[in-house]
């Protein structure tokens, strides 16, 4: 259990406003999203992960040590905030540079680093001007440096990509699977469905406060027992499929696509399915593709949470 | 040995606080209004200080059209006509003369060239003589203890420390730059001594740089062999003392606005509080006396200001010492206080929340 962030029952309250419930996570290493609209707690958690809050009750631990422990803590934990303020008349490299000497390195270390940190954000062209003239991607961008500087375990960016412009974005993303893939924790937050499908290895879902689900995004939907997977095939013989497929008990709709040359299926059994799926494919029917059409995190955030709140 | 590589890490990361604070604590536009305050008394001095010596330069010019000795116009005895007066030490630089009926009012002025002497004659008697001695440094080291008492203690330093010390971390909270300390590896109280001593090296070097311009613009009336006569004798020491006195009133109030910056969230109102209960110091039981600032800095200042006759109220309220204690003990006072309100300001810095929009 050294190696992920553990939340044991905590919750945290604003006077009488619900920051987060009784949340209970374990948080392996890889890329992790915190989905959900505005106020669901998305950045109270990650300020609880970083101790800038502390729990009203129960505890976390990470990687094993307390987030009362900055001194430990920031050695193994980098943290972007979404607070787009700075200290006054810093440049780039002054202002990463400033907080990572904080950590011990020497000047010359510290010098090093920074240069790097700010390299990988792209960033090196401008990290001698001033952040109060940066635009708001720079910005974002410094913050990741600043983030990143120490070569932390764990990283965790409160909606990182805002800002940012497709290519430096696609650039940020990859940051992110090559810190990942090094077995290290990185905890995104982000509000936009679509990008959180596209880079995370496990989402947590949040709803005012509460977590509605965990896990991979694969796995959480087919816990949705009460929601039917849905799975689009692209084929030739289309209504033959269609009525082979029919004639099993877990499907509950068939739907021909108006081209003729593929249909969307309702199951209540993914696996099963999935099986039942092969053999048809050996009696000559000519499959194309198949793929999951609501396995994704905007049809699982649409089944738990329903219209009663919107993401973009 | 690992509580050696702690010390000595944490003492360096106080250094580097200290020089990330420097320049917000030195150059922020919210401290501006800090140099006017620190800047005032200079100026009343040096304003003081500049009319003292034109009015020697006019007395000088005066007593050259009108000649006349010190001992010529200190053996004139009440009870000499005018005609005595004039014929002993001749006409006098300013003539007023109030006539009426049965009675007559004559004013005589006549300047030695550093005092001014003044003569009522009531119908033609010399009835009073009021002398306006030049000013000595004697009578200025009494006037620059009282505005040092009065204003420069309890108003000057207390608001400076107030604008410097409850900024720090107030301040970056407003800004919302605060977390990006709180995201590095460095203990809170490690942070909070640090951003004191930030705080305290600003004040001592604007308060003390005051004081002792003020010293400066306050001596530029006085000859060179006064000022050599009085650095020889105690003015060495009453420069290092109030120095000593002023990095002392940062150092105890600088504790407590740094503990108000981070238990309140409007400063004014633990600022006002704290005047009134410095104001009220002298009214107080003699074991709430001790928790206060001005009790040890008045028991620390070297000249003790006498409440004259002419003083207002409030100020001789002001000037006025409680029971003060001996230098060494006022010295220990201060500093016990300090250490225990600098332990309450870690203690709420180690439990610090990062919650700008409340703040």
């Amino acid at each position: 259990m050294q190696d992920r962030i553990i939340l044991d029952n905590v919750s945290r309250f604003y006077g009488e406003v619900l920051g987060v419930n009784r949340v209970t996570l374990s948080v392996p290493p890889g890329i992790t999203s915190l989905v959900g609209p505005n106020g669901s707690g998305k950045t109270t958690l990650m300020n609880l992960i970083t101790g800038l809050v502390r729990p009203t009750r129960g505890s976390i631990q990470v990687l094993g040590i307390s987030p009362t422990d900055p001194e430990k803590l920031f050695r193994v934990c980098g943290y972007a905030t979404q607070f787009d303020s700075f200290p006054r008349g810093m440049t780039g490299f002054q202002f990463v540079y400033s907080y990572l000497r904080l950590s011990g390195m020497s000047h010359d270390d510290c010098q090093r680093t920074t240069a790097f940190a700010i390299g990988r954000v792209n960033l090196g062209d401008a990290a001698h001007r001033k952040v109060a003239g940066y635009s708001k991607g720079m910005r974002q961008r410094i913050k990741l440096a600043q983030a990143i500087a120490h070569d932390p375990g764990v990283l965790v960016l409160d909606e990182p990509l805002n800002g940012l412009d497709p290519l430096v974005r696609a650039e940020t993303i990859a940051l992110f699977r090559e810190f990942a893939a090094e077995g290290r924790h990185v905890i995104v937050s982000s509000h936009i469905l679509h990008e959180v499908d596209t880079i995370s290895d496990q989402v947590i879902l949040l709803s005012n406060g509460y977590v509605v689900a965990e896990g991979k995004i694969h796995g959480v939907r087919e816990e949705m027992s009460e929601h039917p997977m849905q799975v689009i095939i692209r084929c030739t013989r289309a209504n033959v499929l269609a009525s082979r497929v029919f004639e099993q008990d877990h499907v509950v709709e068939v739907r021909l696509h108006a081209d003729g040359g593929g249909l969307l299926v309702k199951t209540r059994d993914a696996d099963r399915f999935y099986r039942a799926l092969n053999h048809l494919a050996l009696d000559g029917v000519g499959i194309e593709s198949v793929a999951p059409a609501d396995d994704n995190v905007n049809s699982l955030y649409e089944y738990l949470i329903g219209g009663e709140e919107s993401t973009r | 040995m690992n509580q050696k590589v702690s010390i000595s890490q944490w003492l360096s990361q106080i250094g580097l606080v200290i020089r990330l604070e420097m320049r917000k604590t030195f150059f922020s536009r919210r401290g501006l209004w800090v140099y006017l305050l620190a800047l005032a008394p200079v100026l009343i001095f040096l304003g003081h200080s500049l009319s003292e010596i034109n009015n020697r330069k006019e007395r000088q010019s005066l007593n050259a059209a009108h000649p006349v000795s010190n001992e010529a116009l200190r053996s004139i005895q009440r009870g000499a006509t005018i005609e005595d007066v004039v014929e002993k030490v001749g006409q006098p630089f300013t003539k007023v003369e109030f006539h009426r009926p049965r009675a007559s009012l004559d004013i005589y002025q006549y300047t030695d060239g550093e005092n001014v002497f003044v003569f009522a004659f009531n119908n033609s008697r010399l009835t009073d003589i009021n002398e306006r001695d030049r000013d000595t440094i004697a009578k200025d080291s009494l006037i620059f203890a009282a505005v040092f008492q009065s204003f420069y203690l309890r108003l000057a330093i207390f608001f400076g420390c107030v604008g410097v010390f409850t900024n720090l971390f107030r301040g970056e909270m407003l800004d919302k730059s605060l977390h990006f300390y709180l995201l590095t590896p460095i203990r809170r109280e490690i942070l909070a001594i640090g951003k004191y001593l930030a705080g305290l090296i600003a004040t001592v070097v604007i308060f003390c740089t005051s004081t002792f311009l003020q010293l400066a613009a306050l001596s530029l009336h006085f000859t060179g062999s006064e000022i050599s006569e009085y650095l020889a004798g105690p003015g060495w020491g009453h420069v290092a003392s109030y120095l000593g006195v002023t990095a002392a009133a940062c150092v105890g109030y600088g504790s407590i606005f740094l503990a108000a910056g981070l238990l309140f969230k409007n400063p004014i109102i633990p600022a006002a509080t704290v005047l009134v209960w410095e104001g009220m110091n002298i009214f107080l039981p003699a074991a709430l006396k001790k928790v206060s600032v001005i009790f040890y800095l008045q028991s620390l200042s070297p000249v003790v200001a006498p409440p004259d006759a002419n003083m207002p109220a409030l100020q001789k309220l002001l000037v006025t010492a409680a029971e003060p204690v001996a230098p060494t003990w006022a010295l220990l006072g201060l500093l016990t206080l300090t250490v225990l309100v600098l332990a309450v300001a870690a203690r709420k810095a180690r439990k610090l929340e990062i919650n700008y929009s409340t703040d």
